[in-house]
């Protein structure tokens, strides 16, 4: 899933400091799992701006939302009508949820309450790792599904470099060198073969930027 | 426990088969037990036989008695229709809740998976010996404990008359009352034994327990040798020859006994750590299956409906450990009853609707009370939860609520301000039932000095005060803010005054980033008979305040 963190909060307190009314909106999906953008983060961050302003003198008016997914404008229509009472939205989903409440209500500032900072992986409560580049070309089935991208301080597809340290990455001994994870995985299973095999350089497709359309609904989107 | 009302209850129906987990003693007991109250008992043992014959003393030691009975128990459970003896078998996995657990055994012939409503561990303890500590390896002459019990329980026990035996107990580990209870018991039974002579060598005498001061002396007077020394007394790599300096004669000593038994460690069950991840069950002290917690009766674990029984808990010896099986044959039989039980049906509501199945709360819950059913959406299980709260306050969406604890409920004690003067200081005091809630009470009762506008809400377990709540008292025009928690380890929800604690430190952090000053916020851990304790904190608190003034919501 996509991984945030809340802003600092001096931070989201100087992107709301001309306005008076503002509505915080949160998303009920990654950033709720990830305990950054939930119905609860929206309560508190409220709190917390409610308390700043009032010890500053300069009171502040919020309300709060929480749809289901920012990244889906059908879940945006259930803010229509709500949104002429204030002057600015804060939007505690992650980037592609903040710039789908933008397009949707273009006249309004909407303001990012999260950093958006990986696709990971859950360990425990609060508890995030990066996983997962988007690259758009998936290795994952010849390194024994360890990704070089992500780990590999060089992403290199086909490592490892010369400063591989016993199990450690040159760049430091706490920072375990991808490329030797993948070789004890393959090694374990017999499949040492895959890390010989050159796995083409990707044409870093992401640097524009992507849209899919799955199989199955190409013919949907040419009829729109 | 709580008030609820008895409208709010309702009747479900549970499985009452049991699932015993330990073929010895214990296992076997309890086993016993169980089927006798009417219920059908699944005993499953790793081992090839019940009874432990492998190594049949480890536990029962030398006492005749429970030899006797431990027979008779093995001929009892296999002649017992109702209890189904599994051997070979492991448990794999346990899903679900008291009730209605699934669980699934790894047997000789493939996996199993069966539906039981409790659950009884009564892994035993090992014995390490320690004769390396002693720079001794085992032989004819240097025997362990346990082999000296089976020398003793057996046969060829003559073959020890006539000659010198000695005890080394004390030196290479701490020990405790059990060890000794043990050493004790076979000095007495050497002694039986026609023209034996007994030293015993000991660093301490580990003797606060029943009966052992007695056994003591009473060896004594059969004439056994004690010398308690300071340091290990020097013994031959062959085990041959004892020198020491005698504190008594303050001389040196020699002695070359026939036979040297070496203590031995007690130790959980290797198993140990492997069930309490199956189970969810806390791991406490040593390897045993059970933490400190006053709040708990003997044999509970951390989850209802998962009971830890004799060795599995602690180091015990016989007699505790017929209690133990006795305490859970009455809590399964309270727990089961007649296959119908009435629950609350608010302790804990999860609204479906607005879970992002984000399963904080199946993490947090300290009593594992959260499962998954079939459709992949978290249940609560209404025998399980014991509506501490701890979920709801943690759960991003809000979407669970606690009977008589709901968040509208909490918020609108929040704003109500009683009826205090304008200009009094409010302070909002989070007070788990517990402990925090009863001390105040008791500072009530004695008049205790406590500040005019203080405004006490009753919390289940002070890890249901809400980071929203602490931070909304203060927008609700609280000058300050007490959490009031139990002491450290005498959480009834085993962390509840731990996430209290780290949730008020986490506020403290966003006071600051507000502006508002940080000293409105304590937390205070206290015990249900400290009234003093109570006022002291909130008086504290008031004296703070007035140093700071009103808080800017009430200028
Ligand atoms: S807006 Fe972002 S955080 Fe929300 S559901 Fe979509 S991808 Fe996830
Ligand atoms: S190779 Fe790594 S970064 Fe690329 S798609 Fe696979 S997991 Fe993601
Ligand atoms: S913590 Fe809340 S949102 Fe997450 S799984 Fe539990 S009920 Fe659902
Ligand atoms: S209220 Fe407590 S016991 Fe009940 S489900 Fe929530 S965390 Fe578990």
């Amino acid at each position: 899933m996509i991984v945030a963190e809340r802003k600092p909060f001096e931070e989201i307190k100087a992107l709301v400091k001309d306005f008076n009314r503002v509505l915080t909106v949160g998303c009920g999906t990654c950033v709720a799992v990830c305990l950054a953008g939930g119905e609860k983060e929206v309560g508190i961050l409220n709190t917390e701006l409610t308390i700043a302003r009032k010890v500053d003198g300069n009171p502040i008016e919020l309300g709060g939302v929480t749809v289901e997914r920012q990244c889906d404008m059908e879940f945006l229509d259930e803010l229509d009508g709500m949104i002429d009472q204030y002057d600015a939205l804060i939007s505690l989903a992650c980037g592609a949820g903040i710039q789908f409440l933008a397009e949707r209500f273009p006249d309004k500032p909407v303001l990012p309450g999260v950093n958006t900072t990986f696709i990971g992986a859950n360990r425990d409560v609060g508890w995030y790792e990066e996983k997962c580049r988007a690259c758009g070309n998936c290795c994952l089935g010849l390194t024994g599904g360890i990704c070089p991208v992500t780990m590999c301080a060089k992403s290199l597809f086909n490592g490892p470099c010369g400063g591989t340290n016993h199990e450690s990455c040159e760049i430091s001994p706490d920072q375990p060198c991808a490329w030797h994870m993948i070789y004890e995985r393959l090694s374990k299973q017999n499949r040492l073969d895959s890390i010989i095999e050159i796995f083409p350089p990707n044409d870093w497709l992401n640097t524009t930027p992507r849209t899919i359309v799955q199989p199955a609904y190409k013919e949907r989107k040419a009829a729109r | 426990m709580s008030e609820m009302i008895l409208s709010d209850m309702e009747e479900i129906k549970i499985n009452t088969d049991v699932l015993v987990v330990g073929g010895g003693y214990t296992g076997l007991k309890a086993a016993k037990g169980i089927s006798d109250s009417g219920y059908s008992v699944v005993l499953i043992e790793s081992d090839t036989i019940i009874g432990g014959e492998k190594n049949p003393l480890s536990f029962i030691g030398i006492d005749v008695t429970a030899q006797d009975e431990l027979k008779r128990l093995v001929d009892d459970v296999a002649a017992d229709d109702a209890v189904n003896v599994l051997m070979n078998t492991r448990l794999v996995s346990a899903a679900g809740v008291p009730g209605d657990f699934t669980i699934r055994l790894a047997t000789s012939d493939g996996d199993l998976e069966k539906k039981i409503g409790a659950i009884v561990v009564a892994t035993n303890f090992s014995n390490k010996p320690l004769s390396g500590a002693y720079g001794l390896s085992l032989s004819d002459s240097v025997l362990t404990l346990s082999q000296l019990e089976y020398l003793l329980s057996g046969s060829d026990r003559d073959r020890l008359s006539n000659k010198t035996i000695a005890f080394m107990v004390g030196f290479a580990q701490e020990g405790d009352a059990l060890v000794m209870e043990r050493i004790l018991s076979n000095v007495l039974a050497v002694e039986s034994i026609g023209g034996c002579t007994t030293y015993v060598f000991a660093g301490n005498l580990k003797v606060a327990s029943d009966g052992l001061e007695r056994a003591y002396l009473e060896s004594r007077d059969k004439g056994a040798t004690y010398f308690k020394l300071k340091t290990m007394p020097t013994i031959s790599p062959d085990g041959e020859s004892i020198s020491f300096i005698d504190p008594v004669l303050r001389k040196k000593m020699e002695l070359s006994p026939d036979v040297i038994v070496i203590e031995e460690e007690i130790l959980a069950d290797e198993m140990n750590p492997l069930l309490a991840a199956i189970l969810r069950i806390d791991v406490g002290p040593g390897g045993f299956l059970q933490t400190d917690n006053i709040h708990r009766f003997p044999v509970q674990s951390n989850r209802e409906g998962i009971f830890v029984i004799g060795g599995t808990r602690d180091v015990q010896n016989i007699p505790t450990a017929l209690m133990d099986v006795e305490n859970a044959v009455l809590e399964i039989n309270h727990l089961l009853k007649d296959g119908k039980i009435v629950v609350p049906k608010n302790k804990a509501v999860l609204d479906i609707g607005k879970c992002t199945f984000c399963i904080t709360c199946y993490r947090l819950c300290p009593h594992g009370a959260i499962y998954w059913d079939n459709t992949n959406k978290p249940v609560i299980s209404p025998v399980a939860c014991q509506g501490c709260g701890i979920c709801a306050s943690d759960c991003p969406m809000d979407a669970i609520q606690i009977g008589n604890y709901s968040d509208a409920e909490i918020m609108d004690k929040i704003k109500s301000n009683g009826s205090a003067a304008p200009d009094d200081l409010r302070i909002v005091a989070f007070c788990c039932q517990n402990s925090a809630y009863e001390a105040g009470l008791m500072a009530d009762a004695f008049q205790m000095e406590t500040p005019a506008n203080l405004q006490v809400i009753k919390v289940p377990c002070a890890g249901k005060v809400d980071l929203d709540y602490i931070m909304k008292a203060f927008v609700e025009g609280a000058d300050g803010v007490l959490v009031m928690a139990c002491h450290p380890g005498n959480c009834k929800s085993e962390k509840g005054n731990t996430y209290a604690e780290w949730r008020v430190v986490d506020a403290h952090r966003m006071l600051e980033e507000t502006g508002l000053e940080k000293e409105r916020l304590g937390f205070v851990t206290l015990a249900s008979n400290m009234g003093i304790g109570f006022s002291s904190a909130v008086v504290d608190l008031e004296n703070r305040l007035k140093a700071l003034g009103t808080s800017p919501f009430n200028k």
